[in-house]
Order: C-alpha cells, then sequence, then structure tokens
C-alpha cells in the first residue's frame, strides 16, 4: 500500500501520459470515423468502397499489429514522429474503424425522408450529412461511442510497448523495482483505469441525457 | 428573377406562362415493374396540375421525377429550359427552384419551426441570418404558424406541421411546388387548414404540382388535371371537364369510385 | 556439425548456426547423474522422484535464451546452464520443461509455482532477493550502449543526457540510464524491437548487457557497433522459491562444480562465446543467507 503512495508522483505522470495519449486518439478517431462514414454513406461508389475497406481491414487487425505498422513500417518510408505521436496514430486509426461503424449505424436510424427534404432544398450531399443527418445520427451513437472511448481509453495501454511510459509501462517500471508490492501495484493501477472509465462513462451518460430530451 | 415574376402574373390564366416543367417520354423502372410509360406532361409558369389515379398509378414517382429524387431510365425532364442533371452541385442548384411537400411531411426533427425554415436559404442560397429570420417569420406568419416557431416540429398538430413544411419549400422562393401527396397523412380535421393554404398560394399565382385524392381542392384550385392509371397518363383536361365527363373508361371507372363514397 | 566448416563466413552466420548447433543435449557437459541422492522432503529429492522440473528461460535473447520458431526447447547460455543443474537432479535434458518468462512475470511465476527454476538474465538486486531466492551469480556483465556506427555523438553513458534510448520494458538497464543518465526511455518489448528501432532512427542508442549486444553488432556489422565500457554490473542468478536455504546451497555448489569441472566454460563458448563475446572468468557465488 505504501508503495502506492510513496510512487503516487510517478503513477500519476503514468496516467498523464495516458491521457494525453486518450485525448489525442479521440480526437483523431472521431474526425477519421466521420470522414469514413460519410463516405460509407455517400452516393459515390468509390468513395463507399474505400470506407469499407478500411473498416473491415482495421477493424480485423490486432490493435497490436497496427502498433507494429505504425512504430515499424513509417520510419522505413521517412516518416519519423515521437513514440507518443505514433502511439496517438496507432490507437486513433484503429478506433476510427469503429467510430465509422457507429456513425454508419446511426445514420441509418435517420429516416430516409430527412435526407429526402434536404436534398428537395437544393442541399448538397455534404451539407444533407453535417446539418441535418449527422446531428440526428449522434443520439443513437451516443451510447455505442461511449463503449468506444472506453475501449480506446484501455487500448492506449498497448503503447507500453512501443516506446510510450504511460500508465502501463509506470505499473511495469515499479513491478521491477518493487517486485514484493507488484499485487498492490497492480490493483492501484487498475484502480487509475476503473475512475478514468468511470468519468468517460459519466461524461456519455450526461451527453445522453441532454440529447434525449430534443428526441 | 423572371420565373418569380411569371408568377406574379395573370392566375387564372391557364397555360398562359412558359413552359416552366416539360417531361418528355419518361420512363422508369422499379425491377420489373414499369412505373411510368412515355410519359408527356407540361406544367406552365403560374398553372396548377392536380395529378389524379388510383394508387399504384405512377403518381408519386412522377411527382418525385421532377426534382430527380427519383432517377429515371429514358426520356427528358427540363426545368424553364434546363434538363435535370446527374447527382452534383448542379442538380443541387435546380432542385433548390423546386419546392416539394411531402406527405410524411419531413421536417427536420432536430431544428425548430422557424430553423426548419431559414436553412435553406441560409446554407444553400447564402442569405445572412438576419434576413433569413425575418422572412422566415413572415412565411410562417402568412401559414399561420407564427406563435409556434420556437417548437420543435414534434410539439406541432400534424397540419400545423405540414403547414411548416409548405412555409419551408416557399422560404427557397421556388419557381414551381410538388405536393406528393400533403394530406394523406393528417386526421380528416386537419386536411382543410392545410387545403386552404394551398388554395391561397394557388391564388396567389404559384406554379405547383399536386398529388392528391382530394376532389374538392381539384375543382376549386386547378387550372387542369392529370389522370394516371398503369403509369401512363390517361387523360388531361380542366376539372370541369374532367369529373362531368370523362373521356377514358379508366377515368370513369376512377371517378365512380371515388364520387361514391 | 555445418557450424564448424562455416565459422569462416564471419560472426553472424556462426552467431546464428550456434545457436543451432547447441540445441541438441548431448553435450558432453551435461551427463546426467543417474545414482543423485538427496535429503528427504527436500525440493532436490523431489525434483529427482519427479523426474522433470520446470525451467523458467527467455525465448527471445540471442545467445542467452532464444527459441527458434518451430524448435521444441530454448538454446543459448541460460538453457545449457539449466541442463547443467537438471544433470545433477537426476533429470534428462528432453525431461526438461521449458516455460517461457519475461522480465515481467519471473516473481510471480516462482511464487505460484508455474516455474521451478528461473534462468533468464535474471539479474541479483536487493528488491528481487525480497520475494524469491536467488543463486549464483553464474555470470556476470555489464550494461553498454549499441549505437548506429556513424553515429559520433555517443560514445559512453555520459553522451546520454536528453537521447532516446530504447531497451525491453521493465528492465534494469532502462532504470539506470533515466536515472543516471538522463537519457528518455523507451521501452520496447523484446530487444529485436529496439534494434529495429535503432536501424531505423527511431531511437539513439539501446541499452543492456554487453553480451546481448555484441550478438546484434555480429547481425549488423555495418550498422551497429557497441561503445563505451561497461558501466553496471549485472550479475545472472537461478531464480528459486524464497526461504529454500537447502536448494540455494545445492544451487550453488553445482555453479561452483561447473566453474571447476569446465562444463561452466564449455556452456558458455557453445553459446555466446560463438558470438565473439570474450570468456569471462568464473565469478564467485554468493552465499546463501
Amino acid at each position: 500500500m505504501e508503495i502506492l503512495l510513496d510512487n503516487i508522483g510517478k503513477i500519476l505522470e503514468g496516467f498523464q501520459v495516458t491521457l494525453i495519449l486518450f485525448a489525442g486518439g479521440t480526437v483523431l478517431a472521431l474526425v477519421v470515423g466521420t470522414v469514413l462514414a460519410s463516405m460509407r454513406v455517400s452516393p459515390v461508389p468509390p468513395l463507399r468502397l474505400v470506407g469499407a475497406t478500411y473498416v473491415n481491414v482495421v477493424r480485423n487487425t490486432p490493435l497490436v499489429l497496427i502498433f507494429i505498422i505504425v512504430v515499424f513500417a513509417l520510419p522505413e518510408l521517412g516518416i519519423q514522429f515521437s513514440f507518443r505521436l505514433f502511439a496517438i496514430l496507432a490507437v486513433g486509426a484503429y478506433t476510427a474503424a469503429f467510430v465509422t461503424e457507429a456513425l454508419r449505424s446511426g445514420v441509418n436510424t435517420v429516416q430516409a425522408g430527412q435526407a429526402e427534404a434536404a436534398r428537395a432544398l437544393g442541399m448538397t450531399f455534404g451539407q444533407t450529412l453535417s446539418h441535418v443527418i449527422m446531428p440526428q445520427a449522434a443520439r443513437s451513437v451516443i451510447p455505442p461511442m461511449g463503449s468506444i472511448l472506453i475501449a480506446l481509453l484501455k487500448n492506449t495501454s498497448v503503447a507500453a510497448g512501443f516506446g510510450v511510459i504511460e500508465a502501463t509501462g509506470t505499473l511495469r517500471e515499479l513491478g521491477r523495482d518493487f517486485p514484493q508490492a507488484l499485487y498492490w501495484l497492480f490493483f492501484g493501477i487498475a484502480l487509475g483505469y476503473v475512475v478514468l472509465v468511470l468519468l468517460v462513462s459519466a461524461v456519455f451518460r450526461q451527453l445522453e441525457r441532454r440529447l434525449v430530451v430534443v428526441r | 428573377m423572371e420565373g418569380a415574376q411569371a408568377q406574379q402574373g395573370d392566375p387564372a390564366a391557364s397555360g398562359a406562362g412558359r413552359p416552366l416543367v416539360v417531361l418528355d417520354k419518361v420512363n422508369k423502372h422499379f425491377g420489373d415493374l414499369h412505373v411510368l410509360r412515355d410519359v408527356d406532361l407540361t406544367v406552365h409558369a403560374g398553372e396548377v396540375v392536380v395529378v389524379l389515379g388510383p394508387s399504384g398509378s405512377g403518381k408519386s414517382t412522377l411527382c418525385r421525377t421532377i426534382n430527380r429524387l427519383e432517377s429515371i431510365d429514358s426520356g427528358t425532364i427540363t426545368l424553364d429550359g434546363q434538363p435535370l442533371a446527374a447527382e452534383g452541385k448542379a442538380l443541387a442548384r435546380l432542385r433548390s427552384e423546386v419546392g416539394m411537400v411531402f406527405q410524411a411531411f419531413n421536417l427536420f426533427a432536430h431544428k425548430t419551426v422557424l430553423e426548419n425554415v431559414t436553412l435553406g436559404p441560409i446554407k444553400v442560397r447564402g442569405l445572412d441570418k438576419a434576413a433569413a429570420v425575418k422572412r422566415g417569420r413572415e412565411l410562417l406568419d402568412r401559414v399561420g404558424i407564427g406563435e409556434q416557431a420556437d417548437k420543435l416540429p414534434a410539439q406541432l398538430s400534424g397540419g400545423q406541421q405540414q403547414r411548416v413544411a409548405i412555409a419551408r419549400a416557399l422560404a427557397m422562393d421556388p419557381k414551381v411546388i410538388l405536393f406528393d401527396e400533403p394530406t394523406s397523412a393528417l386526421d380528416p380535421e386537419m386536411i382543410n387548414e392545410v387545403l386552404e393554404v394551398m388554395i391561397q398560394l394557388a391564388r396567389d399565382g404559384m406554379t405547383m404540382v399536386v398529388i392528391t385524392h382530394e376532389m374538392g381542392f381539384a375543382r376549386r384550385a386547378a387550372n387542369r388535371v392529370v389522370f394516371m392509371d398503369l403509369g401512363e397518363i390517361v387523360e388531361q383536361a380542366d376539372p370541369e371537364t374532367f369529373f362531368s365527363s370523362p373521356q377514358s373508361e379508366r377515368g370513369k371507372d376512377f371517378l365512380s369510385k371515388i364520387l361514391s363514397h | 556439425m555445418s557450424a564448424r566448416r562455416l565459422r569462416g563466413l564471419g560472426a553472424a552466420a556462426a552467431l546464428a548456426l550456434a545457436l543451432t548447433a547447441c540445441g541438441g543435449g548431448d553435450d558432453a557437459a551435461t551427463e546426467v547423474v543417474t545414482d543423485a541422492k538427496f535429503p528427504a522432503g527436500s525440493s532436490m529429492a523431489k525434483f529427482n522422484e519427479a523426474g522433470t522440473i520446470k525451467i523458467g528461460t527467455k525465448f527471445d535473447q540471442p545467445g542467452i535464451g532464444a527459441k527458434k520458431p518451430g524448435a521444441d526447447a530454448p538454446e543459448g547460455f541460460d538453457p545449457e546452464m539449466a541442463k547443467i543443474v537438471a544433470a545433477k537432479l537426476g533429470i534428462e535434458p528432453d525431461k526438461i520443461k521449458w516455460v517461457e518468462t519475461v522480465s515481467d512475470n519471473r516473481e510471480p511465476f516462482l511464487q505460484n509455482g508455474t516455474v521451478d527454476l528461473v534462468f533468464a538474465s535474471y539479474s541479483i538486486t536487493d528488491e528481487r532477493r525480497q520475494v524469491v531466492g536467488q543463486a549464483g551469480p553464474y555470470y556476470v556483465t555489464g550494461q553498454q550502449l549499441l549505437v548506429a556506427k556513424d553515429d559520433d555523438s555517443i560514445k559512453g553513458p555520459d553522451d546520454l543526457e536528453g537521447k532516446k534510448v530504447c531497451s525491453v520494458e521493465g528492465s534494469t538497464s532502462i532504470k539506470t540510464v533515466e536515472e543516471e543518465y538522463g537519457a528518455n526511455p523507451a521501452p520496447f518489448a523484446t530487444y529485436s524491437e529496439c534494434v529495429q528501432q535503432l536501424l531505423s532512427g527511431s531511437v539513439d542508442a539501446v541499452t543492456t548487457d554487453g553480451a546481448i549486444l555484441l550478438g546484434y553488432t555480429a547481425e549488423n556489422p555495418d550498422k551497429l557497433k557497441v561503445v563505451g565500457d561497461a558501466f553496471s554490473e549485472e550479475r545472472y542468478g537461478i531464480g528459486f522459491k524464497k526461504d529454500d536455504t537447502k536448494l540455494c546451497n545445492f544451487l550453488n555448489e553445482t555453479l561452483e562444480a561447473s566453474f571447476e569441472d569446465g562444463s561452466w566454460q564449455e556452456a558458455f563458448d557453445q553459446t555466446l562465446g560463438e558470438a565473439g563475446v570474450e570468456a569471462p572468468e568464473a565469478p564467485t557465488v554468493d552465499p546463501c543467507e
């Protein structure tokens, strides 16, 4: 127990890095996921194909493999970033596939008449999507999106094997220095993740409540 | 805009305006079903055309092809001289000139009544917000829903929602408005409030294509009645002539079924 | 043996083939004692009667302990030492049950009985000795630095301030360069991944025990070099369940005997020695308790 308190600074530092990866990964996943979802519902077949291919390839690839591709292959192509940025790229690109599918299923819950009315007004595909479809899809997307982002939060721990010392990496370091307290350390770090997950869940419960009233 | 001026012309003059919507040899299939067969139809500026026909006659499809919510297999459709383009910016521009009122209203569920009316002018026409809001409130007043401007569509009755939908179409200053069975989803007591608005529009000289089962509206407001059956236009005439002495057997049959109850 | 014929082709080939060559387990040094007698109730008696033993070792460190895809048993200095100990217990090499241990799980595996002994480049530290027993050392090496051949900016640990240094997560090497020399640690799962990162320029150096690093320079003599003197002392010990003093004494005696009779030397020559690592002097084992 005192091991946790004695090293609280180091543990918090680790979780700070975890949060950076989470925030960066979330932004990337939402942006890329929205673009890909737009492609998947677009009237242009090649765009639909690109969106569907990305989702099918990335969603069926283990996250560790994506990390390996990003961290080992990009430098071979002369693309050199910090390990943190690589980690954000990997978890973001991975999660984007799940965001895409959640958004697409959300779009499908919006009645076809909504899009027809927008098109009849002369709105382009992009305007229809951004002003009419996506805002309505967002509501039904909130619950699955919460689960996806919670998974992202936990998935950042894979970065511990790829040059980044975040919460899980900190656990490894502390486990090396204090092997006698290994189980306390597991417990403490797990507790940290639980707290973060609860925070994310709370945010999404709040979002859900606020948006549900509108319906 | 020339079109807008034409609408201000003599409302009673049937066929007096220039040809605004022209369908030439239009064919459309849904799988094996031939829903439009060599349809020729010309709607002139300022004209109110009511399309009648039994269900499954293709009249709704006809209406939806005019702004290309349904694509066609062959033939041509021109709007004010311009052929309908394939999906894209050009088509969007043409669509903005054609208002549409749906059977199911299709108001934007997440936007207030006023926002429903101003969204098109702001996003499509690039009108500034203040001007769009001013015009939107005028139009809502005109259809009698000025009080409800800040409510969400779901908080309104069906009749009120359909009137908002008409205001939304008017906000774009369209050259023509298509009505796809505008009263079919309404409770009987709400039908009249919508028809009144439509009759007023017709009197003001708006070019209208109306798919409906409301014979009263056809009698009072239409310049011309088009009767469709099995995907083709069987006959067309002024309402008086059609209702009193239809030329075709199918027309007679249809009227006898409608008027008997 | 093919390794003998091809030795002239260079260190890289020699390393790879040496690792293949020493996997047989029928070496003279590991002559199995058939009439071993141990005090009743001791761990040694238990292993002897069972005729098998669970050994935790690394599966991914060339020269130290590496298991090739499809191979039955790991190869390297650690497995060879384990065979010597097993032989003294009357256990045939092919009766040994090999379990992969990584830096993280060595203590838990010893505590819960997943493994009986650990031979896994397991540095002896005071912290570890609070939770597990560590006999030996049987090998003393030191931490060094692996850098790109054309990199002149790093000549020793004092040049590491602010540099990205890769090592295996949870290793002591990474702690040393971070805490004592101000390097930015970049932990990866394996040393081969670290070397990849160094080759692609993502990190500035790789650090761990010199013996391991030399194995990699042998594979990439044109691109990599080991620099500086050893700046830490790593003493590899045999991990066992804490407070088993009899077992500790047995392990120490076995190690000392292997230093004496040349079997330790032979185990080294066949593995790390093949990769060009200089033969060390036999270390002195720590007394038990």
